[in-house]
């Protein structure tokens, strides 16, 4: 301080108001402390909550539904496959998704995210091998090229012609099964989909094992 | 923070009682001091005339004071004195034939000078070196017991487009630890990041130091040299200098230069890198400045083996310095930019614990495209702007220094992700650095500095990254105050350096579920370092240093949260053990949870030198404990929505550390030159008795210089051989591959021992060859760096996971200056 001031008094005028123009800066330099927390953010990465819904073609009453939850998202919680799927022998289902974020007030529904961004996605699947009448076979994890009856296409494909997306597909139940399994795997392939992108295309965005039983 | 400005306030509207008190005491002091400014014939100049390179005394060299015919000539010992000066103010140059002319500007006002002995580096005409002029004893740093290594222009000009961690890892005992060949963090005796303070031109670099993902935004163009403190300058350097200091100089703005200014370019074959830089200045009488620009862009790199898609890197820097002398007054102002983007490794992306699996698993990586100059994502994008002001006021009670300084970093990092083309993470960082120094005159045999600083961060998240930010907004506020003091007695030199800092940060963040989150927390910290200089014989010296440093965790250790790269990580406060034993992330800690201490260093270093003509010898060696050592290390693989994920948490505990490093260089014959050199470190987490995690492993290296002789007719050439060794780290943590945790082979808690995802590489063998020219005002250099083009992975690099480190690169320089 003491210093400061003789400095101050020692200099002719121009060096003077030159100082006063530093110390002024340096006031101005500490005066730019805030107190805000950062912006809220919508954050469509984190899916807390998935549910597989089987609707019967045939009775739009008769629903199977099985979820899966991760109630904390990146926190330490894990993954929780909370149902088995049980389907009805020889009825055929259309499967869709309800897919959200329920860390949020009131949850973000991202199966409208994957909706707007379908060029960028598709959901592989794979079960126990015949499990299905139609389609048959085990799934397109380990072969892409494996039949599923993908119901929907992606609007706005890279190589031109519509690629399946997966929201919508439908399932013949073939017969009687216990604990068999049904996987569903969302890949999410930026500028990666095309008719021959396949399960190992890109990044997950879920990967979940079911348990699957056929009944009578 | 308030008190400091209010004192500011007060300082810019001086209160009228105040002035008439001040007038007052001002005349006493003044008439006290008034011998000192009285002008006579009888100042004296001395000093001592060496070769730069050799450090021979130069017998029967010119010194003659400009504009006058007062001179003198060295004698054999180099030793010159000009007496009978009139003027406070004078130039004079040395001449010698063979070596280039220096013209050096003495001010008696400049209490540096009072002692005026200067040494007088002449550098041949046909060498690459500069001549300069060192006052003094040079001390870098304050801190004369430390030690110190120096490289200077001449080494910085050929690698331009090197980071500051790589262009000084050649140091003994200095390393880097980094992700990829684009982002490198200084790592001195087996620490990094925020343990190392990189001092910019005086002030502390502001810029997001966590993680070893962000490295220093720093231009090599525009350093004039650059030196590593190995020891605990905390005292000095403030808090985060626990493991040494990086000082990078830039030009020194000199009085009395002739215009000078340098154009060089060049192109690198691994990743087709092209580079130009220019700079400029002159010094006159009263005024120097100094301008310079850089630019350079390369494309992917590549391995011996495969294309490393997405490691391009471009950047763009600017820097500008003034200086205006009065007599015993300096101000100097100086402005820098630097814009960078730097790619990092595509195939380091793994969003799920089965990527993971399947890209350490792989011999090669998982994405491999051509080559290519554009960076796509995962990258980043930074700029630095440093503004400076400096006055220095030669008083006749000591010298002053008043510091202003103001950066804004900006940072905006992109990961492959849904909204790729958004950053997932967008930071502001407001750095104001205010430093005010009095270097006392000498009382006796005792000199010394005090010293108080006010240093300021505000960090800010910009809004629009779709994702919760993965660290908090904050404001910093430190006020320090220092005093370092010498004492010579005989042929030592004994020093004392005490510290005060107190810290205040206010935080403010969000959880997953966006609710806001806060905390205010401070500490109050004392280091101290003691110290002593023995110089045993013209031959022989002796450093000897102990010193602490602390450091609160920074914002990244206290509170990140989320995912990033390959791995989801966890802060010190955002995650704790339940009585089950289990990891639990469902509330923010604060420091009332008792969980988290300020990290706490104690550094005994020890150097012992050898000179003489032939030989040149250096042993340092250390010792060093860290209360409450904070380090990341892989904790669990945890299950999510995408599939099972590598975790990592902030975890502390006690630590030692002990090495050495071992450099011996020989002048084998007139023109051949020989080093070796080699440092080893021990380090443990003493608290469960268990290893650290990516501590550097033991290496040897070589060089062999032969200035050959008439070579193609040129003035001047020099081919030097590198070769060095690096061994296998032998203290890594055991290794668990994550399908063993996926597939519950293995049980992990928080307990469990330290482990890591993947076994320490090899040890393996590089070679470089470098020739460097010159004619005339014309140079240049070819250099292959890995010319055996040996495939090897790096322990201290991130992507070691992934990747071989790049191939054999060919390197061609040239460059014309004035």
């Amino acid at each position: 301080m003491f210093a400061k001031i003789i400095l101050l008094r020692n200099m002719k005028n121009f060096k003077n108001y030159l100082l006063i123009g530093l110390i002024g800066s340096a006031v101005v330099f500490t005066s730019c402390g805030d107190d805000d927390a950062p912006d809220a953010e919508n954050d469509p990465e984190v899916i807390t909550d998935v549910t597989l819904v089987f609707t019967n073609t045939a009775d739009a009453t008769d629903v199977v539904r099985a979820s899966a939850e991760d109630p904390d998202g990146l926190g330490t919680e894990e993954l929780e496959v909370k149902d088995e799927i049980t389907l009805t022998s020889g009825v055929t289902y259309t499967l869709t998704f309800e897919i959200f974020n329920n860390l949020e007030t009131p949850g973000e529904d991202i199966g409208d995210e994957i909706k707007d961004e379908d060029h960028e996605h598709q959901i592989f699947f794979s079960f126990s091998d015949g499990a299905f009448e139609d389609p048959r076979g085990d799934g397109n994890i380990d072969n892409a090229s494996d039949p599923i009856n993908y119901e929907d296409e992606d609007s706005d494909a890279q190589d031109g012609s519509g690629n399946p997306v997966g929201l919508v597909t439908t399932w013949t139940a073939g017969s009687v099964l216990t604990g068999g399994n049904f996987t569903v795997r969302l890949m999410h392939q930026p500028d990666e989909k095309t008719a021959t992108s396949t399960a190992t295309t890109g990044e997950p965005d879920f990967n979940l094992p079911f348990v699957l039983n056929i009944q009578q | 923070m308030v008190p400091i400005e209010l004192d500011f306030m007060r300082m810019g509207f001086v209160h009228n009682m105040v002035r008439i008190r001040l007038t007052v005491i001002l005349i006493v002091l003044f008439s006290a001091f008034l011998s000192f400014a009285q002008t006579d014939c009888t100042k004296k100049v001395t000093g001592r005339v060496l070769d730069k390179e050799t450090s021979e005394p130069l017998a029967f060299a010119t010194v003659r004071v400009i504009d006058s015919d007062k001179g003198a000539l060295t004698d054999d010992k180099g030793n010159f004195i000009l007496t009978n000066i009139c003027e406070n103010e004078f130039d004079f140059e040395v001449r010698f034939l063979g070596y280039k002319t220096v013209v050096h500007h003495h001010d008696f006002n400049n209490r540096d000078h009072v002692d005026n002995d200067h040494i007088v580096y002449l550098a041949q005409d046909e060498n690459q070196l500069e001549s300069v002029v060192v006052e003094g004893e040079e001390i870098i740093g304050d801190l004369q017991s430390m030690a110190v290594v120096k490289i200077d222009r001449s080494q910085l000009a050929t690698q331009t487009t090197q980071s500051l961690a790589s262009v000084i890892s050649d140091i003994q005992g200095v390393t880097f630890n980094s992700t990829g060949s684009n982002v490198q963090l200084p790592v001195i005796h087996g620490l990094y990041g925020n343990r190392i303070l990189i001092i910019n031109n005086g002030v502390k670099h502001g810029f997001q130091n966590w993680g070893s993902d962000h490295a220093p935004e720093i231009d090599i163009a525009s350093a004039n040299n650059i030196s590593v403190l190995k020891g605990a300058a905390g005292v000095r350097y403030g808090p985060e200098a626990l493991g040494g200091v990086v000082l990078v100089e830039g030009n020194p703005l000199t009085l009395s230069k002739k215009m000078y200014g340098n154009v060089a370019s060049g192109y690198e074959t691994n990743g087709r890198g092209y580079n130009v830089n220019a700079n400029l200045g002159a010094g006159y009488e009263r005024f120097s400045f100094h301008v310079g620009g850089s630019y350079f862009k390369i494309g992917d790199r590549n391995s011996p083996d495969y294309s490393l898609t997405n490691t391009g890197k471009e950047e763009r820097s600017a820097n500008v310095g003034f200086r205006y002398h009065l007599p015993k007054w300096d101000f100097k102002v100086y402005y820098s930019y630097i814009d960078q983007d730097l790619g990092l490794l595509r195939s380091s992306i793994a969003e799920s614990g089965d990527r993971f699996s399947l890209s350490i698993a792989a011999a090669e990586p998982l994405f491999i495209r051509d080559f290519s100059y554009t960076i796509n994502e995962p990258n980043q994008l930074t700029t630095h702007h440093l503004g400076k002001l400096e006055v220095d006021w030669h008083s006749s009670i000591g010298k002053f220094s008043l510091l202003l300084s103001q950066q804004i970093n900006s940072r905006k990092e992109f990961d492959v992700r849904r909204n790729s083309e958004r950053p997932i993470i967008d930071l502001d960082l407001n750095t104001t650095d205010t430093k005010l120094e009095w270097y006392h005159p000498s009382f006796g045999q005792l000199e010394g500095t005090f010293g108080i600083q006010y240093f300021a961060q505000n960090n800010d998240n910009n809004p629009g990254t779709n994702t919760t930010a993965l660290i908090p907004n904050y404001n910093t506020h430190r006020f320090s105050a220092y005093a370092i003091e010498s004492i010579k007695k005989g042929k030592s030199t004994y020093e004392l350096g005490l510290r005060l800092d107190h810290e205040y940060n206010s935080a403010r963040g969000r959880e997953l579920n966006q609710d806001i989150f806060r905390n205010e927390f401070s500490f109050t910290n004392f280091t101290a370092s003691l110290g002593m200089v023995r110089d045993i014989s013209d031959k022989w010296q002796f450093r000897t240093n102990v010193g602490s440093a602390w450091r609160t965790p920074n914002m990244a250790e206290f509170y990140s949260f989320g995912q990033h790269g390959f791995n989801v990580q966890y802060g010190l406060w955002r995650y704790y053990t339940n009585p089950e034993g289990e990891l639990r992330t469902d509330r923010v800690l604060t420091e009332e949870d008792g969980v988290t201490k300020p990290e706490k260093g104690y550094k005994w270093i020890n150097e012992l030198t050898f000179k003489n003509n032939e030989n040149r010898f250096t042993v340092t060696a250390y010792s060093h404990f860290i209360d409450n050592f904070i380090f990341d290390r892989p904790i669990a693989i945890i299950g999510f929505f995408w599939g099972p994920m590598p975790v990592f948490i902030y975890d502390q505990a006690d630590a030692f550390f002990a090495g050495t490093d071992i450099t011996y260089s020989r002048v084998l014959s007139k023109n051949l030159k020989g080093t070796i050199g080699t440092s080893y470190l021990w380090s443990r987490n003493i608290e469960k008795n268990e290893t650290l995690i990516n501590q550097p492993p033991i290496n040897i290296n070589t060089e062999l210089s032969w200035k050959t002789p008439f070579f193609l007719g040129l003035t001047f050439s020099k081919l030097t051989l590198q070769a060095s060794y690096t061994f296998r780290q032998f203290q890594a943590p055991r290794t668990i591959a994550p399908d063993q945790i996926i597939n519950r082979e293995v049980e992990i808690n928080s307990e469990s021992e330290i482990f890591d995802f993947k076994d320490a590489p090899d040890g393996y063998f590089l070679g470089h060859i470098r020739w460097e020219w010159k004619q005339g005002k014309f140079g240049g250099q070819v250099e292959a760096r890995n010319v055996l083009n040996t495939s090897y992975r790096d322990y201290l690099n991130q992507m070691r996971y992934f990747a071989d480190e790049i191939g054999r690169n060919i390197n061609i320089q040239i460059n014309y200056s004035f």
